[in-house]
């Protein structure tokens, strides 16, 4: 009967170690997703900034390509969009995440409550 | 920031660790602060550089051939910069917009800046607010519960001796006292005199103890049931008279034995002492000599109590007050099977034996008892007897009680309201009631004692009355005057009849 708790407590365990690691990868992306956020936020600033006769270059690999002010701004606001979206989603995806492992960690304490018991009754 | 806020438990450990999170917050608060001053820096000199730049049309320069080499070369179009705006894109501009994004830029590294101190200030109060913790607990050492032990068993009820029913149950404070005992024991033997009331327990209790050792408590096992009820009693007005045993040590007497043989030793020991000062003695050698019961009653010989006297138990005494009466009613009773009754009668051979033998307690006080004769004798009545009184010895105690009443009466001042009470005392609850309530109003004493004689009886005795009646006899004589020929044919008080006898 021990036995069979420990091994549950394990398989249990594992579940909500998986979960930590997601939820840490989680929050790095969103914190990566954060940084840039904010880079694109001044990216378009400073786009505001420039004027028309400015060439501006877009770096695709070693090679600058040459884009319109619009262009730019518009691929820009819609990073910027983009980027906006996958914090939310990441977010929610934390939460998630969070919530599981709350359960998890629910279950835990039980399993390891009930293996108290059984091994005492042991 | 991932400081730990918000309330911690005083520990010393925890608090420390707290101080540690708060430090590295802070530590880490400085180092960004120092970076983004960096880029600050390095975006001045690069706004400094794109300024001076186009000043000249080509600049000749050592340019950087791979990270070993460098070779000469000229620097052209010195007003184009392409900047990097961000995310991979560039855009190409005039040294003048670069100056202007470089200043952008430099908008957000100082906000970056601000936002850095303010944590750091912020982190810098909490680190100061931990190490005051940490100072204060390190001050006042582990933050323990307040506790404080109570060693002093002294602090207990002090003469509230209630030496219970338990044979060997003894008042508590005896620590307190015994050191007393080694100071003042031979004192009290030796001077005989009065003490304190503590040391008197305290003497008690060295009492108890010999006899214990002596095994003198396993002596009356009879004495013990017969005495319960009474030990309780007087145990009661033990405590009760406690503050009235201004060195009388009554209770001294009871609490050993209860036998009356005790008392006889005692008595024979008071005789011409009055205060309590012989108490001791006799308690001494009473203590010694006699060992009756096992049960540590208290009796009081001589003080006023209501007359348990119920002479079935051959050694219960009572020890009320006149054993002469008991006495008495042993004769007349002839019966209760007192084997005892003669031994425990003090050896009174004389009467003035009996004055000798048998102290009044007046509100604690000895007062020696003077002959019933007398109108002074008898005030305080420790005589109480119970309804099987003789004829005789009735009449007797009418005229103490008469005398008595007057005395209850002056003291109190509902003497009307006492005169009928007190006639119809015929027992005494009157010793009872009297030390303890001489200020109250006589109340009826419970039992109602009709008797056609009593008239003709109380008109001789008005010359018993007390002398020493208030005015208030005056004024009530003249009251009842007008009554007093309706009520000679009743019944009169004696108080009515002591006064109408003074006006008369």
């Amino acid at each position: 009967m021990a036995e069979q708790i420990q091994k549950k407590l394990q398989g249990e365990l594992e579940k909500y170690q998986q979960l930590q690691k997601d939820l840490s990868r989680s929050v790095t992306a969103r914190q990566k997703l954060e940084a840039q956020l904010t880079e694109n936020n001044i990216v378009k600033e400073e786009l505001e900034l420039l004027d028309s006769t400015n060439t501006i270059f877009k770096l695709m690999g070693p090679v600058l390509v040459k884009q319109e002010m619009e262009e730019a701004k518009t691929t820009v606001s819609k990073r910027l969009d983009y980027i906006t979206g996958e914090i939310k989603r990441y977010e929610q995806q934390m939460q998630e995440l969070e919530r599981r492992s709350e359960q998890q960690r629910e279950t835990l304490g039980r399993l390891q409550q009930e293996l108290q018991r059984a091994q005492g009754k042991a | 920031m991932e400081a730990p806020g918000g309330a911690s438990p005083l520990s010393p450990a925890l608090v420390g660790r707290l101080r540690q999170e708060h430090e590295k917050v802070v530590t880490s608060c400085q180092e960004k602060i120092q970076h983004w001053k960096k880029v600050e820096s390095d975006y001045d000199a690069l706004q400094e550089r794109l300024r001076t730049l186009p000043d000249k049309l080509s600049y000749d320069i050592m340019v950087p051939f791979g990270p070993l080499a460098f070779m000469p070369g000229k620097l052209v179009h010195t007003n184009e910069v392409t900047v990097l705006l961000g995310d991979n894109w560039f855009s190409k501009c005039s040294a003048k917009q670069a100056v202007a994004l470089v200043e952008h830029r430099k908008k957000h590294v100082r906000k970056a800046l601000d936002d850095l101190q303010k944590v750091m200030k912020n982190f810098e109060s909490r680190v100061e607010f931990t190490e005051d913790l940490q100072k204060m607990s390190d001050a006042a050492g582990e933050f323990v519960d307040i506790r404080e032990e109570i060693e002093d068993d002294s602090i207990e009820t002090k003469g509230k001796y209630r030496t219970a029913h338990k044979p060997h149950s003894k008042p508590k404070v005896s620590n307190v006292f015994e050191v007393d005992f080694p100071a003042n024991g031979s004192d009290t033997k030796s001077m005989g005199r009065f003490q304190s009331e503590e040391e008197l327990w305290a003497r008690l209790e060295e009492l108890e103890r010999q006899e214990e050792i002596l095994g003198e408590l396993d002596r009356m096992p009879d004495t013990v049931e017969t005495n319960g009820e009474d030990t309780t009693s007087s145990e009661e007005e033990k405590e009760e008279k406690r503050t009235d045993l201004n060195g009388t040590y009554r209770t001294e007497d009871c609490i050993t034995q209860g036998s009356f043989h005790r008392e006889v030793t005692n008595s024979d020991l008071f005789g011409g002492q009055v205060n309590g000062s012989t108490y001791y003695h006799s308690d001494d050698e009473d203590d010694i000599d006699v060992g009756d019961s096992s049960v540590p009653t208290i009796f009081f010989s001589h003080t006023v109590e209501p007359k348990r006297v119920r002479i079935n138990t051959g050694k219960n005494t009572t020890l009320k007050f006149s054993e002469k009466k008991e006495e008495a009613k042993r004769k007349r009773k002839n019966s209760n099977g007192n084997g005892h009754a003669t031994p425990e009668l003090p050896n009174i051979k004389t009467p003035a034996d009996i004055y000798r033998v048998f102290v009044d307690v007046v509100n604690g006080e000895y007062v020696p008892r003077k002959s019933i004769l007398k109108s002074r004798s008898r005030e305080n009545s420790v005589c109480s007897d119970t309804s099987e009184n003789s004829a005789a010895e009735f009449d007797d105690r009418r005229g103490v009680q008469r005398s008595i009443s007057c005395d209850e009466a002056t003291q109190s001042d509902n003497s009307e309201g006492i005169l009928e009470e007190e006639e119809e005392e015929g027992q005494q609850q009157l010793p009872k009631k009297h030390p303890p309530s001489s200020g109250t109003t006589e109340a009826f004493s419970g039992t109602v004692i009709e008797k056609e004689p009593l008239s003709p009886s109380l008109i001789p005795h008005p010359v018993i009355a007390h002398p020493v009646l208030p005015t208030i006899l005056e004024r009530k004589s003249e009251e009842v005057l007008s009554e007093a020929s309706e009520e000679t044919t009743k019944r009169i008080s004696k108080f009515k009849a002591a006064r109408m006898q003074q006006t008369n």
